[in-house]
């Protein structure tokens, strides 16, 4: 039984000239991570924010957990799927802390909980406990990075979508995240959707990838039957340029 | 008007009660339910007032008694009133409200029973009519049309008049406003009514075949622009003491083109008869030798309006004599009481125009439909000059502390509706998407993530529009609403520039104590690292 089943989804523009997405079929199992990678405009992002509702098919249907989506009760779906974005989209005016505990404390958890949990967080992430009275703005990159993904960990999330979020990182501070990234998903497995333009990273963290070209699914597989029998010419030649 | 709620207890009230014989209950609730008596803001500065000067007004039913704000009117607003006082009736002042349009809204309205107005006036500004009209014509037009009675003239003609300084009218041996023309280069500088009245300027200069072209001048400050040598010929009212104080000359107006401003007491009908009869009483009895001296006193000597009506109408009433002249030193617990009526008009129209402004606000960011139509009206309202918003607001809120606060209100409204939909508006849009992808709802992502993001622009609206009020609230004394602005009204009808400070100098402090409180606002409410992005 896959946790998130896309049934022939199509998603149009232009009054339905164009297509952003076209007859996407997808099935993606527990606790497994799935990179989708692809040039810019190849729908990545659309794909990833259809899971959340962000976006909305034009034809076909998702499921989440075993259920088609209810469009009208988004926020209680969206509760229990992580979310992290390219730049952290920290929010400025809350700290530390209060970024990573907005939703527990909207969900009303009793506060002991809320701070244990944090707590938690944050050591696991390797961030000295005292960031939390600070303001994002006086952290690095990588700790702001670290930051967004406590908070998006918070309510322990069963799904994790992650869109770019380690786009904006330098090299080293990279692969530092990307080894916090492993350990984490040792010690809380989940089932991860990233989406990244860097076929490194995801040959590094997935255990399956996606090649989208043009809004249409090129190849489906781990890295190595991907790199060893490409489908399409498009996947050899997107092999070749990224990893050179 | 009052009506206490419970009226039988009272017994037989003063002798004044008599002629304004209560009404039945049932109109007592129409009384009630008017508009002004259900928002109730006279109301709730009285208990303001009394909680904080001690201050209290609770009054039985009375003749209100108006005045424009000039000298003149208000010393004849001083007269009826002491005059009725002295027939042993309720009179309760309103004196000081504004011009023409504002004193005779206010009597049509019913917020006043009588005020002092000038024939002359009555004819050109209220009735327009084409021609000039005998006193019963416009008696007849005026109870026809608004239900009004003018009672007997005082007996003084105050008409406009052209001036010119002694010393240059003996020079050129200058004896009529024709001649005028035989002086070329000239400054001629008029008050801005006279300048623009059919019966002003345009029919003089048309009639004595003038070619002048005059500037328009605050008449408070136009003798000390004569007496400077900054202008050479200005109109004035013909019983006004400072033609004397300036030594100035007035030109005869040989083809009679001035109508008579003969000044006598405007009522409404439904005034009791012996009021009307009481008012009759002081028909004849002020010449126009006499009006310049009572002008004298006050704009000159300085002396109370309260103080020159009593004394005049203590000639044939057993003498006492006047009080000193107006102290000259400040008068420090009417500054902090008008300060204070400032400050709470200030604030009350604040908190009201926050209370619709920046929901309106959160609408309009919602649906984006609404946001031109709403904007385009409220910045209309922007456009209306001040005074005549406080005119337009007599017919709905009467005069007094409610329409000021309306008025206010609505002037507070554009810049903390603007600054409100344009900060949600451009609260970062990866933000608005992350908020919306971790599951908040609506409420949620306006209440935790826009509003907190859009509050120091909010708040910076907030404070334009409070600056706004502070120096907006100084015209609200020209609707009876008091303040600082009473300090200015009556300091340039007295041409006393003393006073004009007293009211003048408070509020430019209070402009700047509330850029302070704002300030501080900030700082307590807003992390710093967010005030300095806003500042950039």
């Amino acid at each position: 039984m896959s946790i998130i089943s896309l049934d022939h989804i199509f998603k149009s523009y232009n009054d339905g000239k164009d297509y952003a997405l076209y007859d996407i079929q997808l099935d993606l199992s527990e606790n497994v991570t799935t990179a989708i990678v692809g040039t810019s405009g190849s729908g990545k992002s659309t794909l990833l924010q259809l899971i959340n509702g962000l976006e909305r098919p034009s034809r076909g249907k998702v499921f989440v957990f075993g259920h088609e989506i209810n469009y009208a009760q988004l926020p209680a779906l969206r509760r229990r799927l992580g979310y992290a974005v390219q730049g952290t989209g920290l929010f400025p005016h809350l700290t530390v802390g209060e970024n990573i505990t907005l939703l527990a404390i909207l969900e009303k958890w009793e506060s002991h909980r809320i701070k244990a949990r944090a707590e938690e967080l944050m050591q696991l992430t390797g961030l000295p406990a005292d960031f939390s009275t600070r303001y994002p703005y006086e952290l690095s990159g990588g700790q702001q990075q670290r930051v967004g993904l406590c908070r998006a960990m918070m309510l322990d999330p069963k799904i994790f979508l992650l869109d770019e979020a380690f786009g904006a990182l330098d090299p080293i501070t990279r692969s530092e995240i990307h080894e916090e990234f492993s350990r984490l998903q040792k010690v809380e497995p989940r089932t991860i959707i990233m989406v990244t333009h860097d076929l490194k990273e995801a040959l590094k963290l997935a255990q399956q990838i996606i090649i989208l070209h043009k809004g249409r699914i090129e190849q489906i597989g781990s890295g190595t039957q991907l790199l060893e029998n490409p489908a399409t010419e498009f996947v050899a030649n997107f092999f070749k340029s990224q990893l050179s | 008007m009052r009506y206490s709620k419970n009226p039988d207890l009272t017994g037989p009230g003063p002798a004044g009660n008599n002629l304004n014989a209560k009404p039945p209950r049932c109109k007592d609730y129409t009384q009630h339910f008017s508009l002004r008596n259900l928002c109730g803001f006279a109301a709730l500065r009285e208990i303001f007032l009394i909680c904080i000067v001690g201050v209290s007004s609770v009054s039985a039913q009375k003749i209100v008694v108006g005045s424009k704000f000039d000298a003149e009117g208000r010393i004849l607003g001083e007269i009826i009133a002491q005059h009725l006082e002295h027939r042993g009736l309720q009179v309760e002042r309103r004196l000081g409200l504004g011009a023409t349009l504002i004193c005779f809204q206010a009597l049509t309205n019913g917020d006043i029973d009588v005020y002092p107005e000038y024939s002359g006036t009555i004819e050109q500004a209220i009735l327009k009519l084409a021609n000039r009209a005998a006193l019963d014509e416009l008696r007849q037009q005026l109870q026809q049309q608004h239900r009004l009675e003018l009672l007997e003239p005082f007996g003084f003609n105050n008409t406009y008049a052209i001036v010119v300084r002694r010393a240059d009218a003996e020079r050129l041996n200058l004896k009529s406003i024709g001649d005028l023309n035989s002086v070329s280069d000239w400054r001629y500088g008029f008050s801005n009514e006279f300048l623009n009245r059919p019966d002003g300027w345009p029919g003089l200069a048309e009639s004595y075949g003038l070619r002048a072209i005059p500037k328009g001048i605050e008449h408070g400050l136009i003798y000390r622009a004569i007496a400077e040598n900054s202008l050479d010929v200005i109109d004035v009212y013909s019983t006004d003491a400072n033609i004397q104080r300036y030594d100035l000359v007035i030109l005869q107006d040989d083809k009679k083109f001035f109508p008579d401003y003969l000044a006598a007491p405007l009522a409404r009908e439904k005034m009791p008869p012996a009021v009307k009869q009481a008012l009759n009483e002081l028909a004849g009895t002020i010449a126009e030798t006499d009006m310049i001296a009572l002008n004298a006193a006050a704009t000159i000597d300085q002396k109370d309006f309260a103080d020159i009506a009593r004394a005049f109408l203590q000639k044939d009433r057993p003498t006492k004599s006047m009080p000193e002249t107006r102290a000259q030193k400040i008068d420090w617990p009417a500054i902090f009481r008008r300060s204070l009526v400032h400050l709470f008009l200030t604030g009350f129209a604040l908190l009201l125009a926050m209370l619709i402004a920046i929901p309106a606000g959160v609408m309009v960011y919602r649906s984006p439909s609404m946001s031109r139509p709403l904007l385009y009206v409220v910045g209309l309202l922007q456009t209306i000059p001040s005074i005549a918003l406080l005119a337009f607001m007599i017919p709905f809120f009467g005069i007094g502390t409610t329409p000021a606060i309306v008025a206010l209100f609505l002037y507070a409204l554009l810049p903390i509706l603007r600054n409100t939909t344009a900060a949600l508006f451009s609260v970062d849009p990866l933000l608005k998407k992350v908020s919306l992808g971790m599951g908040l709802t609506t409420w949620q992502r306006l209440r935790h993530i826009e509003l907190p993001l859009a509050a120091p622009t909010i708040l910076a609206g907030i404070k334009t529009a409070a600056v706004i009020n502070v120096g907006t609230a100084t015209l609200a004394a020209f609707i009876g609403a008091g303040g600082l602005g009473e300090f200015i009204v009556t300091g340039l009808a007295l041409t006393n520039t003393r006073l004009v400070l007293h009211g003048a100098i408070p509020a430019a402090i209070l402009a700047i104590v509330v850029e302070f409180i704002f300030e501080w606002l900030e700082k307590i409410l807003i992390p710093k690292h967010l005030l300095q992005k806003t500042a950039e």
